[in-house]
């Protein structure tokens, strides 16, 4: 009971918030699969404008208030920049799909194995723990500056940055969990121009980090069967892939937006696209150039340094995968015109890595 | 939980592109390796190999699993005060050299570290909830006009308290140096905790015939967005100051939830913010321990934070919402559900004041600005 609770002291009311509502009467009915996100995009409260004038951070449908304070510098307000149509879906599919590296990899599987395969398997580790600092930071800087009026892709971005952490730390337990280390950082990731984390514009950065990297990467893990050397393996990889392919997913639904409503860029976005191709072939792609990362590759896929070259044959036939993959979702975006008027060098490429 | 992800995949209602992920059984095709052309000759160098700063290690998974922290053995788990690679060499790997800095703001170790920042991560994980299929949402009848309103009303606060949360860890998170990940991968928690509130706490005003209210006056959320002296400033205003009052308010709401969804809301949002609050603290208390005149200058903020809190909290909106549902409508508000209402404040006033003297930060209640100072429990009490 309320230490007051028996007093006779009466407050006044002033309930003049009770007239300033957003719309009324709304009813949002959970469904056979609860109450999603797209369930609750009812009426006006579904209604993300196409400019967002909200600098007080206010829920999408609240009422305005007029003193509130301005604290929301949001770089983001344009839905072109950013918006995509199956947003909350990805959103409820990666809260449902969220996993433990402590508890859902059978770590007592990986066995001790010969030194060359064990020192590649860190290397290649040490790599992916590199790329997913990445995949972790870019988009959690982007949700500081997205306006809450997009809140369907903000919380996609939530959950990425939530998964990118997770692969984070599985690929450390992988390097410390069977007899080896981490090795040497590759730096493959910092501080290009042109990189991921320094993009300016959101769009540039989702083609880079969500098309090409993450497509790229994609690829590499739905190759875990191959690259496996125990059952815990094959459990990252294949749950990193599920994560990976709702972040690749993102990028080419947002690509695909902006080409039906934001006509005026996409030359601007063939460009991110020109340089984005690049970095297909470079050395942040683990199976790009001939770096100390497809180097360990090969040997992982080959099965040990003397069966380099078969490793190295599959990692050819890996990046032409990639390539055709990264072409696909490309043409799936919108913007498929670049490999019919000879401005892609992707299928150049493809020709190359036979 | 395979129930779950199948509802999931059937819940699509715009087709996901090629990057549809794959079933969990389905197995790598190997690709044809160059079936046409020899694959060239490649040299490899193997520079790489050997270069390891600790090697031999073999951490073991415990009861509780493989957890982030299993693995701070040898070199891995030594954290130094400061981390002077700004390029994202994971700790403890050898450093490439010539790679220019990606450009970290935050990296000193007492500028944002917590012991317990591995621990709750992995708790943070093991407990996580799922707002559309995890709350029981068809337990929600309808209430009386009056009641559904201050509900919303509340809602709305709690939204725009999520969203704050959301920015000002995202804000920050991307500018923390990689030697202290355990940090950064806790914040990740922390934000996708937050994203969860602002999701649930959305739903539940949709859901029950009301809507979104009025929202918040915003002075606190301004001040923790504008935490421009580092992270430890943040810290003092997100976790502390309005961590413990939404933990407080959490708190009470629960004891007052018409139905299990609400319940189920109040309840695990609480545990999201526990965990919060404890990394504020311990954070604080690390700060307090290696930053000459950290101690004052923290003092000095919570001072700035209790003006803050003290203009918001007059504001009649969060207050009268709260006394309708603690007094069980507008009638009842005026009386016990103001009297509850006051103890909420007493609570947190009591708590916040409680988490300054374990920081060794004391404050004199008499100097608080009203209405908290009317809620600080008297010398006695304390």
């Amino acid at each position: 009971m309320s230490e007051t609770e028996n007093g006779d002291a009466e407050t006044t009311l002033d309930l003049s918030w009770m007239r300033q509502t957003g719309p009324w009467h709304t009813r949002a009915a959970p469904g056979k699969h609860g109450l999603t996100l797209a369930d609750v995009a009812i009426g006006e409260y579904g209604e993300a404008p196409a400019q967002s004038d909200n600098q007080t951070g206010r829920p999408r449908g609240a009422a305005a208030r007029a003193g509130s304070y301005r604290i929301g510098g949001y770089a983001v307000r344009s839905k072109s920049e950013i918006w995509l149509d199956n947003a909350s879906f990805l959103y409820e599919e990666a809260l449902q799909r969220q996993w433990s590296s402590a508890t859902d990899v059978p770590w007592h599987t990986i066995e001790p194995l010969p030194d060359d395969i064990e020192q590649a398997e860190c290397q290649l580790a040490t790599f992916l723990t590199e790329v997913e600092f990445v995949a972790g930071d870019v988009p959690a800087r982007w949700v500081s500056l997205t306006t809450p009026d997009f809140l369907e892709p903000r919380q996609v971005l939530l959950a990425q940055v939530m998964d990118e952490s997770r692969h984070m730390d599985v690929f450390r337990k992988r390097a410390l969990a069977g007899g080896g280390g981490l090795m040497q950082a590759t730096g493959a990731t910092s501080g290009f121009v042109g990189g991921i984390d320094l993009s300016r514009d959101f769009t540039e950065m989702s083609s880079r980090l969500h098309v090409s990297g993450e497509g790229a990467v994609l690829t590499l893990f739905r190759m875990g069967e191959l690259m496996a050397q125990n059952e815990a393996e094959k459990v990252i990889y294949r749950l990193c892939a599920q994560d990976e392919a709702r972040h690749v997913a993102f990028g080419v639904m947002h690509l695909r937006y902006m080409a039906e409503t934001a006509p005026e860029r996409r030359e601007e976005i063939h460009c991110y696209l020109d340089e984005a191709e690049g970095g297909l072939i470079g050395a942040a792609n683990p199976v790009g150039q001939l770096t100390p990362t497809s180097e360990s590759m090969a040997i992982i896929l080959g099965g040990g340094k003397a069966n380099f070259d078969e490793g190295m044959n599959k990692i050819i036939a890996i990046r032409r995968r990639q390539l055709r993959e990264y072409k696909k979702r490309v043409i799936s975006s919108g913007f498929g015109e670049r490999f019919e008027n000879g401005r892609s060098g992707v299928d150049r490429m493809i020709a190359q890595a036979a | 939980m395979a129930a779950k992800r199948a509802t999931a995949r059937a819940a699509a209602k715009t087709p996901v592109p090629k990057s549809k992920p794959p079933k969990r059984k389905q197995a790598a095709t190997p690709p044809a390796a160059s079936a046409t052309t020899p694959a060239p000759k490649y040299e490899p160098k193997y520079n790489w190999m050997n270069k390891s700063k600790q090697w031999g290690v073999r951490v073991r998974p415990g009861r509780a699993g493989l957890k982030l922290g299993d693995l701070n053995v040898g070199v891995y788990g030594e954290v130094p005060m400061h981390w002077a690679d700004e390029s994202r060499n994971p700790r403890g790997a050898v450093p490439r050299r010539g790679m220019p800095p990606v450009g970290y703001a935050v990296r000193d170790k007492a500028g944002l570290w917590a012991e317990s920042a591995a621990d709750l991560y992995e708790e943070a994980i093991a407990r996580r909830w799922i707002p559309a299929t995890d709350v029981p949402w068809r337990t929600i009848e309808p209430l009386p006009d009056d009641v559904e309103h201050a509900v919303c009303q509340v809602c709305t606060e709690l939204v725009g308290y999520a969203n704050v949360d959301i920015e000002a860890i995202t804000g920050w998170q991307h500018r923390m140096a990689y030697g202290y990940h355990e940090v950064k991968q806790f914040l990740a928690t922390a934000s996708f905790d937050a994203g969860r509130h602002f999701e649930g706490f959305r739903k539940r005003a949709l859901v029950n015939g009301g809507g979104l209210g009025l929202e918040g006056p915003g002075r606190v959320n301004r001040m923790i967005l504008e935490s421009r002296g580092g992270w430890t400033e943040a810290v003092v205003y997100l976790l502390l100051l309005r961590g413990v009052f939404t933990m407080t308010l959490y708190k009470h709401l629960l004891r007052h939830a018409h139905n299990d969804a609400e319940r189920f809301l109040y309840g695990h949002a609480l545990a999201d913010k526990a965990r919060h609050v404890t990394y504020g603290v311990e954070h604080l208390q690390f700060a307090i321990a290696h930053v000459d005149d950290q101690r004052r200058i923290i003092a000095t903020l919570f001072a700035f934070g209790d003006g803050g809190l003290s203009h918001d909290l007059r504001d009649p909106a969060l207050r009268e919402a709260l006394a309708i549902i603690f007094g069980g409508g507008v009638a009842g508000a005026r009386k016990r559900g103001m009297a509850r209402y006051g103890d909420f404040l007493r609570d947190f006033v009591t708590t916040y004041l409680a988490l300054c003297r374990y920081l060794d930060v004391p404050r004199d209640p008499a100097r608080l600005p009203a209405p908290l100072k009317d809620y600080a429990p008297t010398p006695t009490a304390a």
